[in-house]
């Protein structure tokens, strides 16, 4: 099923790919982390705490912020048995209600709590627990509400390109009606 | 049956019967926590029925979610995704390919032997079942063809060792599970490592014994390469490097040198190296491979978010009460439950992926055969070769359905249905010694560290 684009879409993904692709050299930075970690530990006997808390603090971006990347790029699983035989339209359509009735209603959620939750740790001045732990544990908290943020902005997006593929779909179908 | 239980079996039937509409299975899951809670809500505040589920409690997700974000553990997914997809663009399939062929090529049966072998060796780069069946058969299928092999027997062998993948460690699934079932991922490795080279033993004796009696299905080469030291030594230079990567993951976990997160980091560091030794590095490939890495991540992590959500309402709809009572009150004793478990499993598994049913039924399922008094590391493991029997079987096995895309001309349906039958059989078979014989799981993990 090709969609086609809006100026809103058109925006929108640009900006994601534009950040997930910028994330994604998180996992380079991960890999030189954990083997610069165990170097560390391993010659100097010692294994650094905040390294370690370095190493989930960059997975976690790293996924978070993939989620709408993900979207965008079409490649959440799918169960596609029965999906792959119909019609474009009711591909779209089906597509259209699970984003307005599912998805976006979960991330509205998310981004609700998701706000306290970081709000929360702000206010407290929450840090690490460990000793040696990282300063301003809210920064990655607001990790977490960025991440549903970016992947409701794929999925407003890619409502936008369904709508505008089922428009044109319902227009084609006037005119050959029209035609006949 | 109380409300809230229904609303629990509701829910459950909610999601088999919509993963059937194609929407992504993770957004399915987490519309549906969403879902029933405003439902609950309903029925409480409108009708006064007792269910105890509101945006409160669902908002406890957060919490989730953010225990999943600073799970170190966790840390080692991204890491082997990366690893695989990195080991893919080295090249290191093809120079296998052409080492094994020459090698086993001369015997009957030696070109599927060599595609086996392949497909352990390359069972990192292999975590996603789809991944692996289209390698293999884009390598291996069209050689045993041009060198007249049965087709049905190309296309079962390409099936089979394609989802063996995701049972040999490192492998994703098995970091999955290992966090869902609050277990050692280094227990897990070592408990699969025993199952994993069985069930490959058996694909071996049973293609070299095919080729023995029935020597017409899989005939050698006619050009037989005269063996010599050039040519081990170059086998040599091509199977030595991912084994050795494969076998330092697992060592430096089994003598507990590193922990999986840090064999992981290493691992994929050393796919690196290994892909700038074959000249197949530079940016361009870096920057495919890393971004591939968060778009394979996301859609993990994703359906990982989508079902911690579902499995908190549904715990608070009492959903995990009502499992629990159901397959403890099944008349048929303890062996008899595991079996029964690891039945749906199979059945589940014909429309489902792994990764639903790590996130979802494993969790359900677990604490039951834990009251059972097994161990959890066999269960785990004797789960995951039900699972990749589930993904061969017909008509809608996952690996048959990749490979129908990908297939030549000649290898249709009614010829790869024909092809996996044996090789389903042989996973029954190595299923039941599984079940019979714990020590094969249980041994390794008990002599590490």
């Amino acid at each position: 099923m090709e969609l086609p684009h809006t100026a809103f879409s058109r925006a929108a993904e640009r900006l994601l790919v534009a950040i997930g692709n910028a994330a994604s050299w998180l996992w380079v930075a991960l890999l030189a982390v954990i083997v610069g970690n165990v170097v560390l530990r391993y010659a100097f006997g010692e294994g650094r705490i905040e390294l370690e808390e370095i190493q989930w603090h960059l997975y976690s971006a790293g996924f978070m912020l993939g989620l709408g990347y993900a979207l965008q790029a079409d490649a959440h699983v799918r169960v596609d048995v029965l999906h792959a035989r119909w019609r474009p339209s009711t591909q779209a359509w089906l597509e259209l209600y699970g984003i307005a009735l599912f998805l976006l209603p979960f991330v509205a959620l998310m981004l609700v709590y998701g706000a306290r939750f970081v709000a929360d740790s702000l206010a407290t001045g929450e840090v690490s627990a460990s000793p040696g732990g990282l300063p301003h544990r809210w920064a990655i908290k607001a990790v977490l509400v960025l991440g549903f943020g970016l992947l409701g902005l794929a999925a407003a997006a890619r409502l936008t390109r369904l709508v505008k593929f089922l428009l044109r779909a319902d227009a084609e179908g006037a005119r050959s009606r029209a035609g006949r | 049956m109380p409300a809230n239980e229904i609303l629990a079996l509701a829910m459950f039937a909610a999601f088999i019967g919509l993963v059937f509409t194609g929407f992504p299975v993770a957004w399915i899951l987490a519309g549906l926590a969403v879902l029933f809670t405003a439902l609950a809500i309903v029925l409480e505040v409108d009708f006064g029925l007792p269910i105890g589920v509101d945006w409160a409690y669902a908002s406890i997700s957060v919490e989730r979610i953010w225990n999943v974000m600073e799970n170190w553990v966790m840390v080692a997914l991204p890491m082997f995704v990366f690893m695989g997809l990195m080991l893919d663009r080295a090249g290191i399939a093809e120079r296998l390919m052409a080492n094994f062929a020459r090698l086993f090529g001369p015997l009957p049966g030696g070109l599927a032997v060599a595609i086996a072998l392949i497909g352990v060796l390359l069972a990192a780069t292999t975590g996603i079942i789809g991944a692996a069946v289209v390698l293999l058969a884009l390598l291996g299928l069209p050689a045993m063809l041009r060198q007249g092999y049965q087709p049905s027997l190309a296309a079962g062998t390409v099936c089979a060792v394609g989802t063996l993948g995701i049972l040999i460690p490192p492998s994703i699934m098995l970091v999955l599970m290992a966090d869902r079932m609050a277990m050692p991922v280094g227990d897990l490795f070592l408990g699969a490592v025993g199952p994993g080279l069985l069930l490959s033993g058996l694909y071996v004796a049973y293609l070299f014994g095919h080729g023995f009696v029935k020597p017409d299905a899989a005939p050698p080469t006619a050009a037989t390469v005269p063996l010599n030291w050039a040519a081990l030594w170059e086998l040599a230079v091509a199977v030595v490097p991912p084994a050795a990567l494969i076998l330092a993951v697992l060592g430096s976990i089994f003598f507990g040198v590193a922990t999986p997160t840090e064999a992981a980091g290493v691992g994929a560091a050393g796919a690196m190296a290994l892909a700038a030794a074959n000249k197949a590095l530079d940016r361009r490939v870096l920057a495919e491979v890393v971004r591939e890495t968060t778009r394979t991540t996301a859609f993990i992590m994703g359906v990982l978010v989508g079902a911690t959500a579902f499995s908190l309402v549904l715990r608070g709809l009492g959903g995990d009460a009502l499992i629990e009572r159901a397959l403890l009150d099944l008349p048929f004793g303890p062996a008899g439950v595991v079996m029964a478990i690891l039945l749906a499993t199979f059945l589940l598994g014909f429309f489902l992926d792994w990764i639903e049913l790590t996130l979802i039924i494993l969790p359900l399922v677990s604490p039951v055969v834990a009251q059972l008094g097994f161990d959890p590391v066999w269960f785990t493991v004797l789960f995951a070769v039900c699972l990749q029997t589930s993904f061969l079987t017909p008509p809608v096995g996952f690996a048959i359905f990749y490979l129908k895309r990908v297939a030549p001309a000649g290898v249709d349906a009614p010829v790869i249905y024909r092809g996996v039958v044996p090789f389903i059989l042989l996973q029954l078979l190595g299923l039941a010694i599984i079940f019979h014989w714990q020590a094969l799981v249980t041994w390794l993990p008990g002599q590490a560290y």
